[in-house]
C-alpha cells in the first residue's frame, strides 16, 4: 500500500477527532532514558573491528595551491598508516538539500582552514600528532578575505512592491539606520563525526547528519558511485542547528580512506576543525529604512543587506526574509549583495535570515515608534497587512495580533515606564518586545508504518537531532491507530528506510509527521474494512476498534503484520496561501551602568505555530531558540584574522554561546491554539526556528529602553555598551 | 599528545638536577603547559613534575607573621587554608578558573608563567610578597618583568611565596565569562605604611601597580578618594573580549569596588 499525496487543498482535522488523547501531550521522549544513560549510539560511539583513526589536516593559507607535503617525516611516527589526499575530498560541507557533491578542489586551497588531507593512524593520538607535524608546501596567491574590501561582489535585483522611492521621500517620519552582525557558528554540542566501512563496492557511513536522503546522494556523487551502493546511518545526532544539513569533509575523507585502506576509518572533528570548516553564518551589514505618516502608518519599508560567501556556494543568508511579510507599506524594497571572499564558507545556521535580519529590522521598528512617540506594540498592531505585501497571497493562519496582545498582557507591558528612568543600584532596567515570524514549509517526505496486533513500528530516514522526532512520530502513530505511545517503536536515521525531508528549516515535523500520518491513515482504512465500517466512522482507542456498532481488538483484527507507506509533497496550497509561524517576544534587561554588563532578567515568547504535537519538546525548542536570541544580542561573535581569514574564536571558550548563567530563570513560552489547514494534513507549522526569530531584537529593544541609547552593532558586548553609555 | 620523558622528583634538589637538561621543562599543575603542549606551541622532550615535592606543598605562617605558601600548592588548598589568615587571598584563589583548575593549578605555576590575565600576580604584587626560589628571594616589585616574563632564570624553581598580611585587602575580578580569566582584576592591600594597588588582565606589560590610586588611597582609604582618577588606555590590551578603553575604564570601576569591599 503506497500512498502519494500532494497538498492541494485544506485537509480535515482528523487529529482533533481521534480518541487516544496522546497527540499534543507533553510526553517524555521515548529515547530520553538512553540519552541520559549514555546508551544512545551517536556516531563516534561506534568502533568497528579493525577501525583506524583519521584526523583532518587544515590549510594554513587563504588561497593557492599545494605544491607538496613532507609525508615521510610523519609516516615514521609510530602507528601512522597513511597521509591521504584525493581529488574526491570536499572543500566544505554540502549546503542543505544539495543532493550533490560540494566543491572538490584537488590541490587547490580556497580558504584558511580547508581540509586538505587526512592522516590515518592506529590511534587518534598518533593521527593528531602527525596531522599537526605535517609540513605542507604551498604556492600562495593573494586573496580577499574581508567582505568590506573584496572587489568581487554580486548584487541581486531588488525585491519590490509599490514604489519605495516615492513612498520614502514622501514619508513624514523617516528612520534610516545601518547595522552589523558578526559571523556566527551553529555550535552543536556533538562535533562532526563519521565512520566509513566498505563491504565490496558498498559503503556504509555512520555520520552526524540531519538530512539522510540528501546526504546519501551527496556521498554517492562525491565518490562517483551509484546511490544504491551507499547506506547512511544517523540514528542519534547531538544537535545540528544547520551545521549537519549536508555531507561534510570528515565523511568524504572517512569513506575515501576506508576504501583505500580496506578497513573502517573513523574521523571525528576537533572543536577547532568544526569552527574552521563547517559552514558559518555570514556576517551581515544591513540598512533599514522605514517611512511613516505622523499617525503611525508605515508607508515605506526597505531592508538592504550585504552578506558573504566563498566562490561556488549558492547560499546567501536571507537577511530580509521576514521583513518582506511582517508589515505592510505602500512601497517596499529589498536588495541583497553577496561579497565573495576566501574564507570559511557560509551556510544555514539556526533560522537563516530571521536570526540576524530581525535583530536589525525589529530594532528599527522600535526606533520608528520612538520617533513617532508611539508605543512600539501599538505601532506593530497598527501595521499588520491584510495579505503578503509582496505577492498578495493570503496568510494561511496568522495570530500575530493575538500573540502581541496576549504577550503584552502576560508580561505587564501596560506598566512600561519612560525610557531611561528606572534604576536598581548600579543597574538600569528596561523592557522590550519584538514580533516573531518564520516562514513555514512542506518538503517531500515518505514514511512506512507497520502494525501487528496492537504494536506499531514507524520507519523513515528522518533524523532526531535532539528535537524530539522519536517522540512526535510515536505520538502521531499512537493517536491515529489508537494505541498507547509505548506500543509504537520509531526507527529513524537509516537511508534504507523511506526517505524523509530530514531535519532542517523547521520543516521536519510537518513533513515527516505528515507522511507518518498518511501511512497510518491508510492503516485505519484497512482496519475499518476488516471491522466492516466506514473509515470516517472508525474509532481506535487503547487497542480497540469500534464503528458501526461493531467492536474488536486490534490483536484480533490484525493478527499478521499490515503495513502502509505514504509520501507527501507540497502542492497548490503552497502557491495559494502564505504559511508562517508568528509570535511575540518580550524581554526585561538590566544594564550595569559602570561595567556595561547586560543581564536578561526575564523573557516571554507567545507563539502561534499551528498544532503542537508535543507540548514539552515544542517548549524546549522554543526556549532554545530564545536562548540563541540572547546569544545573537549579547554574546556570540566569530572573529577572524583580517590578513588571512583564519578563524580565531575556534572553541566554546572564545565563541560564547549563552550558558545557564547568561539565561534568566524566568523564561516562559505560551502557545496559542492554532490549526494551519493550508500547511499540511496535521495542521502544524515549523517550531524550531520561530523561537529565535525576533527574540534577540526584544533584548536589544529592552537595552534601548533601559539606557535611552541605541546599539547598531551586535552583539552588544560590555565594551560596546560602556562606549554607548559614555558617548 | 606526542611522546615525551617524564620525571617526578621528590626533593627540590632532584628537580633542579633534572631541569639541568636543556630540553627539560618544569611541570606544576599543568593548567597552562598541558594545553600548550596539545597545541604544539611548546614541545619539550622532557617534563619534570614539581607536584611530588613535599617541601613545596602547603600553607603556614612564619615568625614574621607572613603567610608562606609552597610553590606547588594548588589553588583549592590556598583557598581553604588561607581563609582565616588572609581572606582576600583565599577569595582570589577560590575564584580562579573552575574546580578542576583549582585542584590542579598551583601558585608557583601561575606566578612563574605570569600570564597577563592571571589572578595571582596581582596579589603577589599588591601584597609586596617575596618570591622564594631554589637559590634566592626576589621581591615582587623586581619579579614581574612584563608579559609572560619574570626574573626567573632557566631551571629556577619557585619553592615558596611569602605574603605579608595586610590590615585590609580585597580582590575584584571582572571575569571573562567563558575562560574565567580576569578581563581586569584589581587587588587592593592596605598596610600600616600605605596602600598598594595591583592590576592584572589589563596591560600589554602584564601586572602593574596603579601608583596614582595608591597615593590617593594611602591618604584616604575610601572609594571617594578615587573620584576623578582614571587610567590611560595607552598600552592596555585590546582583544576579542574588550577594547583598551574598556579595560582602562574597568580598572577604576574595579578599584573602587575593591576599596569599598575592603573598608
Amino acid at each position: 500500500m503506497k500512498d502519494h499525496f500532494t497538498m492541494d487543498s485544506p485537509q480535515p482535522r482528523l487529529l482533533d477527532e481521534t480518541k487516544q488523547g496522546v497527540i499534543g501531550t507533553p510526553m517524555d521522549r521515548p529515547d530520553g532514558p538512553r540519552k541520559v544513560s549514555g546508551t544512545a549510539d551517536y556516531t563516534a560511539d561506534h568502533a568497528p573491528d579493525g577501525m583506524a583513526h583519521g584526523v583532518l589536516v587544515r590549510a594554513t593559507i587563504a588561497r593557492g595551491r599545494i605544491t607538496g607535503m613532507d609525508r615521510d617525516t610523519v609516516l615514521g611516527i609510530d602507528g601512522v598508516i597513511d597521509v591521504i589526499t584525493d581529488p574526491r575530498m570536499i572543500r566544505n560541507p554540502a549546503q542543505g538539500m544539495a543532493g550533490s557533491a560540494p566543491v572538490q578542489t584537488g590541490d587547490e586551497v580556497h580558504y584558511h582552514g580547508q581540509p586538505i588531507a587526512l592522516v590515518v593512524a592506529e590511534t587518534f593520538e598518533a593521527a593528531r600528532d602527525a596531522a599537526q607535524r605535517l609540513t605542507v608546501h604551498y604556492h600562495a596567491e593573494a586573496a580577499a578575505v574581508s567582505p568590506e574590501t573584496t572587489p568581487d561582489t554580486e548584487t541581486d535585483d531588488p525585491v519590490t512592491a509599490g514604489d519605495f522611492d516615492s513612498s520614502w521621500s514622501a514619508a513624514e517620519v523617516q528612520i534610516d539606520r545601518a547595522y552589523t552582525t558578526p559571523s556566527q557558528a551553529a555550535a552543536a554540542m556533538e562535533p562532526h563525526a563519521a565512520i566509513a566501512d566498505w563491504q565490496g563496492d558498498h559503503v556504509t557511513l555512520r555520520s552526524a547528519l540531519q538530512m539522510v536522503r540528501f546526504n546519501k546522494a551527496e556521498l554517492a556523487d562525491t565518490l562517483g558511485i551509484d546511490p544504491s551502493k551507499v547506506r547512511i546511518l544517523a540514528p542519534f545526532v547531538g544537535g545540528g542547528f544547520g551545521s549537519k544539513l549536508g555531507l561534510g569533509p570528515e565523511a568524504a575523507a572517512a569513506a575515501i580512506a576506508a576504501q583505500k585502506l580496506g578497513r573502517p576509518v573513523r574521523v571525528v572533528m576537533t572543536r577547532q576543525t568544526v569552527f574552521d570548516t563547517v559552514l558559518r553564518r555570514s556576517e551581515t551589514a544591513q540598512r533599514v529604512r522605514l517611512g511613516a505618516t505622523k499617525d503611525g502608518r508605515i508607508t515605506a519599508i526597505s531592508h538592504d543587506d550585504r552578506v558573504s560567501n566563498i566562490d561556488g556556494e549558492g547560499f546567501a543568508e536571507p537577511v530580509s526574509q521576514a521583513s518582506q511579510f511582517l508589515y505592510g507599506a505602500d512601497g517596499l524594497s529589498f536588495t541583497q549583495t553577496v561579497a565573495r571572499i576566501a574564507a570559511t564558507p557560509a551556510g544555514s545556521v539556526r533560522a537563516p535570515g530571521e536570526a540576524v535580519g530581525m535583530l536589525a529590522f525589529e530594532a528599527a521598528i522600535d526606533e520608528l515608534a520612538d520617533a513617532l512617540g508611539m508605543d512600539p506594540l501599538e505601532l506593530r498592531l497598527k501595521n499588520l497587512p491584510e495579505k503578503h505585501p509582496i505577492d498578495g497571497r493570503p496568510y494561511s493562519a496568522r495570530r500575530l495580533a493575538d500573540c502581541l496582545t496576549e504577550g503584552a498582557a502576560r508580561f505587564g507591558w501596560a506598566d512600561r515606564w519612560q525610557a531611561g528612568t528606572r534604576r536598581e543600584g548600579d543597574w538600569l532596567i528596561g523592557i522590550g518586545m519584538a514580533s516573531a515570524a518564520r516562514s513555514n514549509m512542506l518538503v517531500k517526505s515518505s514514511a512506512r508504518v507497520r502494525l501487528t496486533g496492537d504494536q506499531a513500528i514507524v520507519e523513515t530516514d528522518m533524523t532526531d537531532i535532539g528535537t524530539g522526532t522519536y517522540a512526535i512520530l510515536a505520538q502521531i502513530t499512537a493517536e491515529m491507530l489508537g494505541l498507547p505511545a509505548a506500543n509504537v517503536t520509531v526507527r529513524l536515521g537509516d537511508s534504507d528506510l523511506p526517505g524523509a525531508s530530514g531535519s532542517g528549516g523547521s520543516f521536519g515535523a510537518n513533513s515527516a509527521g505528515s507522511a507518518v500520518f498518511l501511512a497510518a491513515r491508510k492503516l485505519r482504512a484497512e482496519i475499518a474494512e476488516r471491522l466492516g465500517c466506514d473509515a470516517e466512522g472508525l474509532t481506535l482507542q487503547n487497542g480497540q476498534a469500534r464503528g458501526d456498532n461493531r467492536e474488536a481488538a486490534l490483536t484480533e483484527l490484525v493478527s499478521e503484520e499490515i503495513l502502509a507507506e505514504a509520501t507527501i509533497q507540497k502542492g497548490k496550497t503552497a502557491k495559494s496561501h502564505f504559511s508562517s509561524g508568528f509570535g511575540a517576544h518580550f524581554a526585561e534587561v538590566a544594564v550595569n551602568e559602570w561595567t556595561g554588563e547586560i543581564r536578561v532578567r526575564r523573557m516571554l515568547g507567545v507563539m502561534s505555530m499551528g498544532r503542537i504535537l508535543n507540548e514539552k519538546t515544542a517548549r524546549s525548542q522554543a526556549l532554545g531558540g530564545m536562548i540563541w536570541g540572547i546569544g545573537a544580542a549579547l554574546t556570540e561573535e566569530m572573529q577572524s584574522d583580517p590578513r588571512d581569514g583564519h578563524i580565531v574564536t575556534r572553541d566554546l571558550a572564545n565563541y560564547h554561546v549563552p550558558a545557564h548563567a547568561d539565561v534568566p530563570g524566568d523564561m516562559q513560552v505560551v502557545f496559542l491554539e492554532e490549526r494551519d489547514d493550508w500547511a499540511n494534513p496535521i495542521q502544524t507549522k515549523g517550531i524550531g526556528e520561530l523561537g529565535i526569530s525576533g527574540a534577540g531584537a526584544a533584548v536589544i529593544n529592552a537595552i534601548s529602553h533601559a539606557t535611552s541609547k541605541r546599539a547598531y552593532d551586535y552583539p552588544v558586548l560590555p565594551d560596546r555598551m560602556v562606549a554607548l553609555l559614555e558617548g | 599528545m606526542y611522546a615525551f620523558d617524564f620525571e617526578k622528583p621528590t626533593t627540590v634538589a632532584e628537580a633542579v638536577a633534572a631541569l639541568a637538561d636543556d630540553e627539560a621543562q618544569p611541570l606544576s599543575g599543568g593548567q597552562t603547559l598541558i594545553p600548550t603542549l596539545k597545541q604544539r606551541l611548546a614541545m619539550p622532550s622532557k617534563l619534570v613534575s614539581l607536584t611530588g615535592i613535599a617541601e613545596m606543598q602547603g600553607v603556614c605562617t612564619n615568625d614574621a607573621g607572613q603567610l608562606c605558601i609552597g610553590g606547588a600548592t594548588p589553588h583549592a588548598v590556598v583557598a581553604a587554608e588561607a581563609a582565616s589568615k588572609y581572606p582576600a587571598l583565599s577569595a582570589l584563589a577560590s575564584n580562579i578558573g573552575d574546580p578542576a583548575v583549582r585542584n590542579r593549578g598551583t601558585i608557583g605555576g601561575s606566578v612563574a608563567n605570569n600570564d597577563p590575565a592571571a589572578c595571582y600576580p596581582s596579589a603577589v604584587l599588591a601584597s609586596g610578597a617575596t618570591v622564594v626560589t631554589n637559590n634566592r628571594e626576589i621581591a615582587a616589585d623586581d619579579y614581574f618583568q612584563g608579559l609572560f616574563s619574570t626574573a626567573l632564570e632557566e631551571g629556577e624553581i619557585i619553592t615558596e611565596v611569602r605574603f605579608p598580611v595586610p590590615q585590609a585587602a580585597n580582590y575584584q575580578k571582572f571575569v571573562q565569562p567563558a575562560s574565567r580569566f580576569a578581563l581586569v582584576g584589581v587587588f587592593v592591600a592596605k598596610f600600616a605604611d600605605g596602600v598598594r594597588v595591583a592590576v592584572t588582565g589589563a596591560s600589554n606589560d602584564g601586572v602593574f601597580r596603579w601608583t596614582e590610586a595608591e597615593k590617593a588611597l594611602s591618604a584616604n582609604f575610601s572609594p571617594d578618594a578615587l573620584n576623578g582618577l582614571s587610567v590611560s588606555a595607552d598600552g592596555m590590551i585590546g582583544d576579542l573580549h574588550g577594547t583598551p578603553e574598556y579595560r582602562a575604564h574597568l580598572i577604576a570601576v574595579m578599584t573602587k569596588r575593591a576599596v569599598a569591599a575592603a573598608s
